[in-house]
């Protein structure tokens, strides 16, 4: 996963404050934490001369576009399809205690994670422990992943 | 629900459904099992004599005319049939009294025969999700060889009496000479062994829990160790690939380290199989004549020994039938080219290194996903199957029947 | 310059994965003849990820593609288990007649520019002799 380093390095460095932060580092952590859009950068958008940068930071910060609102990215080329993520969760295994909770693939559709075409898949994000105001840092899904696979930014 | 065949655990959740030749909105199946599925569509066998496409009962009656005629033949494979087929495969042997063997003579044949005799104490997988709060992992990598291992049965899932979470219930701890994928699941219970050190790595253990100072390995890791083995309620071992090969397939010492695990507490053992029906056959052939594998029927007697494995009978016999196997890819370089050298006839359903040296190749269908039967899980549970797709193909066990019947 | 390494075969989902699906596949071949080295012995061939070793005993020799493990195993190597591997290993058993998957010696040195992965098209005609 992409750095706030590797953001700034990316950035016109100058701090010339247009995005509302005092500082071209600050906006790389708030580009990494998701506060932040590409788009507030307006010297990086509009001057010519940070076209290579641009399109290079489009690049690295992909990945994070498709992060879900808890910050939950899956891998699918990376996962083994072992369905631990599916058992761990402590969202699945309230919504379905008699097949997740016992080792078995879900049969309800209020499951966060389930394994299909052999690699884990995630709906119902809202349910995640990580969303909302109430939030809590919840790291079942990761912790028991042994490729990798899940990761949350 | 449909069974998965892809590994010795036969998980039984599995949906999946083939429309237009292909496998939509598959739910469950791991990507090993995901991958057996997909390959019902790519490098399916046809009938062979020679390299020539021929009709499938040229095909058989050419397999039954050089069976027929050998003097030792050998009939290998036989893990990846059912219990069905292997059962025709024993009788067809016996009726030519030829040499048979599995898969498990060059990998856990020893711990298998250890477990069926009763010299290890074995338990359902069931039983580890229900009681076990210590597993461990010993010369094994399930997350690679048997992905839904740790789910289903021995780290994350809630059983009968391990209602909490694995966090708070369950303890998992790994032996290997690296940091494998399960390994890093159960970070600090790492024990690294040297290649072939198991052995004494056992014998280390056997001094903790004798409250000696063990001669091998970090002492102070070594005492946790025997720390967490005598406070476990209800443990399991797992033993791979990487433990028998380390102990040369002489299990005395590990039937002896489970003997005393079980003056402290109780601790059980389960084989980690590769192939989805190796313990099927191993149970069939050992009710049968006693041995669970190297059996030669040779003038209605039964010999058994090494003399009558696959590595040797390669050597020595005089024509082969393989069922379900690759041997030409998974044994060593000299073993694939003596049996290369041989009329060889391969039933199998798909293309392989075997089935294009073969003289005469057969296609069946793929148990689980296209023919039905019965097949025993690594644990010892049987389980039946029905077929998912019906591809008109026969199985194994109707092709034996039939080069029987021509024999 | 030539390394002398133990080699042990392992299992790997991706190319059991594949495997199933083909054996004659650029995956499967991509998946299976690799070997995986410590950094050090890596630094010490003097090759990097990716490049091609010659791997070679009394058995036989394969060209495969060097890995850097994310592990510490110095002297030791692993390889998945395949028909790359078993180019590698004896059919000599110990006295329960197993043959030694595990623990293959051989000398892994850079490849000649010139020589390309062997081909699982190559390992068959060398079995067939």
């Amino acid at each position: 996963m992409v750095s706030a380093m590797e953001i700034y390095m990316l950035l016109p460095k100058t701090n010339c404050k247009k995005c509302g932060l005092p500082t071209c580092m600050a906006f790389a952590v708030g580009l990494l934490g998701r506060e932040k859009k590409i788009e507030e950068c307006t010297p990086l958008i509009e001057e010519k001369k940070y076209e290579a940068k641009l399109n290079k930071l489009r690049e690295v910060m992909a990945p994070l576009e498709s992060a879900s609102e808890t910050g939950l990215i899956i891998h699918p080329e990376k996962c083994f399809g072992c369905g631990n993520c599916v058992v761990a969760c402590p969202v699945n295994v309230a919504a379905d205690p008699t097949h997740c909770g016992v080792g078995l693939g879900p049969q309800s559709d209020k499951v966060i994670l389930k394994v299909e075409d052999g690699v884990v898949v995630a709906n119902n994000l809202e349910e995640c422990k990580r969303f909302g105001p109430g939030r809590v840092l919840c790291n079942a899904c990761t912790a028991t992943c042994p490729s990798k696979a899940i990761e949350f930014v | 629900m449909a069974i998965c065949t892809g590994c010795s655990l036969l998980c039984q959740d599995i949906e999946a459904s083939v429309s237009e030749g292909k496998l939509t909105k598959a739910k469950n199946l791991c990507r090993k099992g995901h991958g057996h599925f997909q390959a019902s569509f790519s490098e399916r066998t046809s009938p062979m004599i020679g390299r020539k496409q021929v009709d499938l009962n040229q095909a058989i009656a050419r397999a039954a005319e050089i069976l027929r005629s050998a003097k030792s033949p050998l009939l290998f494979g036989w893990s990846n049939s059912t219990l069905e087929a292997q059962r025709v495969g024993i009788s067809l042997a016996e009726k030519l009294g030829a040499t048979i063997d599995d898969t498990s003579s060059f990998c856990q044949g020893s711990l298998m025969e250890s477990i069926l005799s009763g010299r290890l104490p074995s338990c359902t997988l069931d039983d580890v999700r229900n009681y076990a709060d210590t597993s461990i992992f010993w010369g094994a990598d399930p997350s690679n060889s048997h992905p839904r291992h740790l789910s289903r049965f021995s780290y994350y899932p809630r059983g009968e009496k391990r209602q909490k979470s694995y966090e708070e219930e369950r303890t998992c701890l790994v032996v290997d000479v690296r940091m494998s994928a399960t390994a890093a699941l159960c970070k600090e219970n790492l024990f690294r062994v040297s290649p072939g050190g198991d052995a004494e790595f056992i014998e280390a253990i056997l001094s903790v829990l004798a409250g000696k100072i063990p001669r091998v390995g970090d002492k102070k890791k070594m005492i946790e160790l025997g720390t967490m083995l005598k406070k476990t309620e209800w443990g399991a071992i797992f033993p791979g690939p990487g433990l028998v090969y380390s102990l040369q397939g002489n299990m005395e010492i590990l039937e002896k380290l489970l003997a005393r695990l079980n003056e402290i507490t109780v601790f059980k053992v389960v084989p980690m199989v590769g192939h989805f029906n190796m313990r099927g056959f191993n149970e069939l052939l050992r009710e049968k004549t006693g041995h669970i594998n190297r059996v030669s029927f040779k003038g209605g007697e039964i010999v058994h020994g090494p003399e009558q494995s696959v590595m040797t009978a390669a050597k020595s016999c005089d024509a082969a039938l393989i069922v379900g196997y690759d041997p030409l890819s998974s044994l060593p370089f000299a073993t694939a080219q003596a049996l290369a050298r041989l009329p060889l006839i391969a039933i199998d359903p798909h293309r392989s290194l075997t089935t294009d040296a073969a003289e005469v190749v057969i296609p069946a269908a793929i148990s689980g996903l296209e023919a039905g039967g019965t097949a025993v899980r690594t644990d010892g549970v049987k389980i039946e199957f029905e077929p998912i797709i019906e591809p008109g193909l026969p199985a194994d066990e109707q092709i034996l029947k039939r080069i029987m019947e021509a024999i | 310059m030539a390394l002398e390494l133990s080699i042990i075969t392992i299992r790997d989902i991706f190319q059991d994965e594949a495997g199933k699906k083909s054996r004659y596949s650029e995956e499967y071949k991509s998946q299976s003849a690799l070997i995986i080295l410590d950094k050090q012995d890596l630094a010490g061939l003097g090759v990097k990820d990716g490049q091609s070793l010659l791997v070679k005993n009394d058995v036989g020799s394969v060209v495969v593609s060097a890995r850097l493990s994310e592990d510490t195993h110095p002297g030791l190597a692993f390889m998945p288990n395949s028909p790359w591997s078993n180019q590698l290993v004896s059919d000599a058993t110990c006295e329960a007649g197993i043959p030694g998957f595990k623990g293959i010696k051989a000398a892994v040195q850079p490849a000649e520019a010139s020589a390309a992965v062997t081909d699982i098209s190559e390992i068959l005609s060398r079995i067939k002799g």
